[in-house]
């Protein structure tokens, strides 16, 4: 990148080169959204896209993160194409330090730019000791991937920036932007222009029918929290928790390019509170942590006296006390196998709680040792059938992909999310095998059912139904047409060999509430390979 | 960032929220040309040849009136309904409005039109019939810009798949976009809640602002086999216009007579060139499909609903809507009282 070598005096200055940093982490983070906006539009342009080109692109930032591609080659026992871009990042680790945390991370640069007013004022009270438990997410993650088990992704950076834009930012931008227009659009003078506005920002940037997603205020308020930790120290995440930074911490340790404090230092402390991650500590004498320092340089900046200088250097892993150590290690290690082997002992919520409806071609054992829960099924679903499960899919389910079809239908024209899953979780089908692809089977509730319980007209699920051959036919009755004569009524039969369980009757179903007729995925034993005992 | 300086920011944001919140309170009808009622039917006969002019560039609002009552009582120059048969599609299309008086008889220069045709859903090509034709959507664009129209924009709001790749799939958009048209991408927010005066069930439905505001409706449906309404033709085809459409579906062939006493066609293009037979409106399947190389034109939606019903065998009295629609006086479905011209351009 851009920084390379040691800043000198003759060179560029220490406030220049935060300026190239922030400028680095500006144009990363734009580069980030507008991957994420460019999937969405791509693949709402053309669902069943086969292009192989866009999701290669858009999967570029998750592919570069190293936990991510480790954690899911150890836990999926196979080596992805395209993950050797993790190496890249370790290798400019190795080289650099943590640069990604400090340059290019957009969870980095999120909470290093959202202001907390007391960053700057107090000194951080937080107990050192909390550096560590980002390295103990990190050996419980790595642990648990052994054990087939990803569910802690969800605690890495990139996969919280996917989830919450999906999930909560996009859609609530969308809903006070179509609010807005929608008291504009009522003003006389004003109804051309925001009619214009509107054909420019859809379906670009916003879709023409609103997305939902469950749950934004979980999604966005497990975001915020993350955030606001910043008020107890300046990047509080990135310090204490990630388990990325973790990662790149423990490699940043003996990294060739570091911050030194060189003998020249005066010992005015002026660097100490203005690193952002607390890195440079004020003990014997001054000195930064490497495996805590994301090469900001801030601290070059506030020196007075050029002191600090990022020589390159053959540094040898410099111990803290918050580092993880041999006994560490084997108690997360000892840990994650008791507590994984407890979540698969949870026989009765397995067995016997409905089974969620998984996006077309997974397989439920599989997804839970691949899906890196970064939730991009979701963003690119056009229909937004697919949502991230809470518990739908038991504890270790936990925010992986599930379709509800009450919000939106698997499109039978569409095979976005096996095409932009990073990790193959949800498989690359073609639109010819994705179509026959069973997902669940549609049931009639009779005593719900428009025409079966109140003997009103009604043939929505029938018209829905996209299978050539209509999976749902409508039987001939006579029945009273309460004028003590009789009509002919059409009732809806569920043709259950032809029902591929894509939900768009469940989903247009007249009925307020929950619909009359859904989806319910098949007893074990079906396609889907439900295996519910053990580890594969 | 100083006190003052919030304080006139929070000033400045109070007032402008306060305005907003005031011109949301105002009765839309009051200030909204779009939402002004239409003409009242008036069962005077019409005269030929003078047809919309008038109302058209006198307001904005279309003057749907005008054709509905050139289809109230027979028309002596031009035919009421043209049948045009064995052609392709688009000498087809340009036969039969060329018969019935030519493009220009319904679309005046600087007209902005729009375009319905039947886009369902993004599953499949238009070989299976489950989406007009696109050369005749292709067709119809041409001769509206031919007969001058300033703009003409092409839509529907399919019920599967996205939008944007229905008009793909469907091979509508590179067709109009040959002609020199415009596809537009129905978005949520120009549904505008508008009152049916004179719907008997269905009162009011959120309506595509687009649809409401352009100068003249062509309505090119498909001829379709559909299980609740049998087929379904330019009347069915309306629903595209509005955004609850699940709610139609009970007591559907009332409520869609309602809906086109608000949503007229000024012109309606029947397009059987392909028809589906059975497992409509998705289709699927090219065994369910019959090649009828037919087109049906008249601005008489009524009309072209029953004659299009005769092709599958059908009394035109068995489809609701069309019962209905008689009953609401939206034209003639009695094909003999019908001056139709016939074309065989095989």
């Amino acid at each position: 990148m851009a920084k390379r070598g040691k800043p000198d005096n003759k060179g560029i200055s220490p406030a220049q080169w935060v300026k190239i940093r922030k400028i680095s982490q500006v144009v990363f983070f734009l580069i980030f959204l507008a991957l994420f906006f460019w999937s969405r539009r791509e693949f709402y342009l053309n669902p069943s896209l086969e292009s192989g080109f866009t999701e290669k692109l858009v999967n570029i930032p998750l592919k570069l993160d190293p936990l991510v591609m480790i954690a899911q080659a150890i836990a999926s026992r196979k080596i992805l194409r395209g993950s050797m871009l993790a190496i890249f990042t370790l290798f400019l680790t190795f080289f650099l330090g943590r640069v990604w945390c400090g340059w290019f991370c957009p969870m980095g640069t999120i909470l290093e730019w959202i202001p907390i007013r007391s960053w700057k004022k107090n000194q951080p009270s937080v107990a050192e000791w909390f550096r560590g438990i980002k390295y103990v997410l990190l050996m419980v993650i790595l642990f648990s991937a052994i054990f087939t088990n990803l569910t802690l992704l969800f605690l890495d950076p990139l996969t919280i920036g996917y989830r919450t834009l999906t999930t909560a930012i996009w859609p609530g931008l969308d809903k006070i932007v179509t609010f807005v227009e929608l008291q504009l659009i009522r003003v006389p003078f004003l109804s051309a222009a925001v009619g214009g506005f509107d054909s420019l920002i859809r379906p670009m940037i916003f879709p023409a029918h609103p997305a939902f997603y469950r749950y934004g205020l979980l999604y966005s308020g497990f975001f915020i929290s993350l955030i606001l930790l910043n008020s107890f120290a300046p990047r509080f995440w990135c310090r204490y928790l990630c388990p990325l930074g973790g990662l790149l911490g423990l490699l940043g340790k003996v990294s060739l390019v570091g911050c030194e404090i060189t003998t020249s230092c005066s010992t005015c402390g002026k660097c100490v509170p203005a690193c952002p991650t607390g890195a440079i500590k004020d003990q014997d004498k001054v000195f930064c942590d490497p495996g805590e320092c994301t090469m900001c340089m801030v601290c070059a900046e506030n020196c007075p006296g050029d002191a600090v200088k990022f020589p390159f250097k053959i540094s040898k892993f410099l111990r803290q006390p918050y580092d993880i150590e041999r006994r560490k290690v084997l108690l997360s290690m000892g840990a994650t196998a008791v507590g994984v082997g407890l979540l698969e002992t949870n026989i009765a919520g397995q067995v016997f709680a409905p089974s969620p409806i998984r996006p077309p071609g997974v397989m439920n054992e599989r997804l839970l040792s691949t899906c890196i829960r970064c939730g991009e099924c979701s963003t690119v679903c056009p229909t937004n059938a697919i949502q991230m499960a809470v518990f739908d899919g038991g504890v270790e389910g936990f925010w992986t992909p599930i379709i509800v079809p009450r919000i939106g239908y698997c499109d039978y024209s569409c095979q976005a999310c096996g095409q932009v899953c990073p990790v193959e979780a949800i498989p690359p089908l073609s639109l010819e095998e994705k179509r026959k692809q069973i997902i669940g089977k549609a049931h009639i509730d009779q005593d719900r059912c428009l025409p079966w319980a109140e003997n009103q007209e009604c043939i929505v699920c029938e018209e829905m139904c996209p299978i050539p051959e209509k999976a749902i036919e409508l039987e001939l009755v006579e029945v009273p047409d309460g004028e003590g004569g009789i009509k002919i009524l059409q009732r809806p039969v569920v043709i259950r060999h032809l029902c591929i369980g894509c939900g768009i009757c469940e989903n247009k179903c007249p009925v307020s509430g929950e619909a009359a007729i859904q989806i319910k995925v098949p007893s074990a034993g079906n396609q889907n390979g439900h295996n519910h005992h053990g580890w594969q | 960032m100083t006190d003052l300086s919030r304080k006139n920011f929070l000033r400045f944001l109070a007032a402008s929220l306060g305005s907003l919140y005031l011109s949301g309170c105002m009765d839309q009808d009051k200030f909204l040309s779009r939402s002004g009622l239409p003409e009242k039917i008036t069962p005077t006969p019409f005269s030929p040849g003078t047809e919309n002019t008038a109302e058209v560039e006198s307001t904005v609002e279309p003057a749907e009136s005008a054709i509905q009552e050139s289809s109230a009582t027979p028309n002596p120059i031009f035919p009421d309904l043209v049948v045009a048969r064995q052609g392709d599609p688009e000498e087809m299309v340009r036969a039969a409005v060329t018969a019935l008086g030519g493009m220009g008889r319904f679309v005046k220069p600087g007209d902005v039109v729009v375009v319905k045709p039947n886009i369902c859903t993004s599953y499949h090509s238009y070989e299976y019939a489950a989406t007009t034709n696109p050369w005749v959507v292709g067709a119809v664009v041409k001769l509206a810009l031919e007969a001058g129209a300033k703009q003409v924009k092409v839509m529907d709001y399919p019920f599967g798949g996205t939008a944007e790749q229905a008009y793909q799939i469907s091979g509508i958009q590179s067709e109009v976009e040959k002609a020199g048209g415009k596809m537009v991408v129905m978005s949520n927010i120009k549904f505008i809640e508008t009152a049916i005066p004179d719907g008997k069930d269905l009162r009011s439905a959120r309506i595509y602002d687009d649809v409401l505001r352009a100068n003249v409706l062509i309505n090119v449906p498909i001829a379709k086999h559909h299980e609740l309404a049998r087929l379904t033709l330019a009347m069915k085809n309306l629903m595209g216009v509005i955004y609850n459409r699940p709610y139609m579906h009970a007591n559907l062939g009332q409520r869609l007579a309602d809906l086109s006493t608000r949503v007229r066609s000024h012109l309606v293009i029947v397009d059987a060139v392909r028809m589906l037979m059975a497992h409509g409106p998705t289709g699927g399947n090219l065994a369910d499909v019959k090649k009828a190389d037919t087109i049906i034109a008249s601005p008489d939606i009524i009309a072209a609903d029953s004659y299009a019903a005769t092709l599958y065998g059908i009394d035109p009295e068995q489809l609701g809507y069309i019962k209905k629609g008689v009953q609401m006086g939206l034209g003639i479905k009695n094909l003999n009282k019908l001056n139709i011209k016939e074309i065989n351009l095989g």
